[in-house]
């Protein structure tokens, strides 16, 4: 068994694992053409991310990586050196459209989505105006306004606020519906975690929403959000994790470059800030290794003790 | 368009369904392996927990089912184009429903970190969904 504590030379196969979302592969009698990995603008850091367009461009998704470190793959009666585990998951184009609503140039005229919508360095970003889920949902963050029988949109901050909002509190509601702890919860060997956790306060889960839409969104309209949900900012939240979560991988999804097998790496969410309770802050220093912020379970492994 | 890679869903009918396990060690090797030859058999399952010795280290397991809604494909590049100009083609060699993912001597909890990614598909159907004007 080797462990080998760092990959010299990235792994050569050229397969991938991956979790798919059933309706990204559905083939679809009406568009003759298949899905498509395409690199698009990435809302949040503006560099390039690896998206797949369905068939026909109806729906859009993004592909997050689940990497351990030591972890290799049987397939069959295969060996697969990379032992990354791939999600395709939906997105909500709307995210990717933004950034284009929101430009300078266009901001605060009525314009057709196909003058808003150009991108030399991302040409693929027009298929996202096939998107069923664009079309029927610009409404919510645009005005619009019909003349010559063509659509006129603009962008409109407030709907956008409100939007935003809603996508928040219905993230809220799957929080706490998972089994995914948003408090400090505690951890060791002779504490069960629990399902639920008590410590957790309403504002952490909308902190935590928070911060997993940020991931869609830019720095400016993150720190709106955050306004319109009344939440203060917080501005030198306590590092509490151990020093591996430093390397900070949520919000920098991987460059797509040339090659699309980098694909996001380990963890998935934008780090939430963290706010302790005062009860938090005892349990802080009572047991350290014990505190686990909902971003650590996206980020690399943390040293196990031993049972 | 240059620079877009497809995937071909044709392949999907043609695509085997092999057993997957994800292992708690790196192995060098990309290629075939005799894996029903020495590490299947040696699979003990007990009350849902699996068990097995793989080079003398003691692995447990845990079943793990992809989400509702979501199925699990191998995709494979076969040819690798000549340039980055050229678009590139992927298939779907494999499907699976769920695969076996293994721990170094500790039996899997809903702490490891797998665990919890598998909620992802789930959160971000909830995020990424319209929303109700």
């Amino acid at each position: 068994m080797t462990t080998k504590k760092t990959r010299s030379v990235p792994p050569s196969n050229d397969s991938w694992v991956v979790i798919a979302a059933d309706s990204a592969l559905e083939s679809t009698k009406t568009h003759d053409s298949e899905p498509t990995f395409v690199k698009l603008r990435n809302p949040a850091t503006g560099t390039a991310s690896q998206y797949l367009f369905s068939g026909g461009d109806v729906r859009v998704y993004e592909m997050k990586a689940f990497t351990e470190d030591c972890r290799s793959w049987f397939i069959g009666q295969t060996v697969q050196r990379d032992g990354k585990l791939l999600y395709l998951t939906p997105v909500d184009p709307i995210f990717l459209l933004l950034p284009y609503m929101q430009s300078d140039g266009v901001e605060g005229k009525f314009q057709p989505l196909q003058q808003m919508v150009m991108d030399e360095h991302y040409p693929g970003c027009m298929r996202l105006l096939k998107c069923t889920q664009a079309l029927d949902s610009l409404r919510y963050v645009t005005d619009e306004k019909m003349m010559d029988n063509l659509k006129f949109h603009r962008y409109n901050h407030e709907k956008t606020m409100e939007w935003l909002k809603k996508k928040v509190w219905n993230t809220v509601t799957a929080l706490r519906n998972s089994d995914i702890s948003v408090g400090g919860g505690v951890k060791s060997t002779t504490y069960v975690r629990v399902k639920q956790e008590t410590l957790a306060t309403e504002e952490d889960y909308l902190r935590y929403a928070h911060g997993l839409i940020s991931v869609y969104i830019s720095e400016e309209l993150s720190k709106d959000l955050l306004k319109h949900l009344q939440l203060p900012e917080i501005t030198s939240p306590k590092e509490v994790e151990p020093p591996s979560k430093k390397r900070k991988l949520s919000d920098k999804p991987v460059e797509a470059g040339e090659d699309y097998t980098k694909f996001n790496s380990a963890d998935f969410v934008r780090k939430p800030p963290k706010k302790m309770t005062a009860a938090q802050k005892t349990l802080a220093k009572v047991d350290k290794t014990g505190m686990k912020s909902m971003s650590a379970f996206f980020s690399p492994k943390v040293k196990q003790e031993k049972k | 368009m240059s620079g877009c890679v497809t995937v071909q869903l044709s392949s999907l009918n043609r695509a085997d369904t092999p057993q997957l396990h994800l292992l708690p060690c790196e192995i060098e090797h990309d290629g075939s392996a005799e894996v029903s030859g020495f590490f299947t058999p040696a699979v003990k399952e007990h009350k849902g927990e699996k068990s097995v010795s793989f080079r003398g280290r003691g692995l447990r397991g845990q079943e793990v089912s992809c989400p509702h809604g979501y199925t699990g494909v191998v995709l494979n590049e076969l040819q690798r184009p000549s340039s980055d100009e050229e678009d590139r083609i992927v298939k779907v060699s494999s499907v699976f429903h769920n695969f076996t993912y293994w721990n170094l001597e500790t039996p899997p909890t809903s702490d490891d970190r797998i665990m919890m990614a598998m909620v992802w598909p789930k959160l971000a159907d909830v995020i990424h969904a319209p929303v109700e004007g």
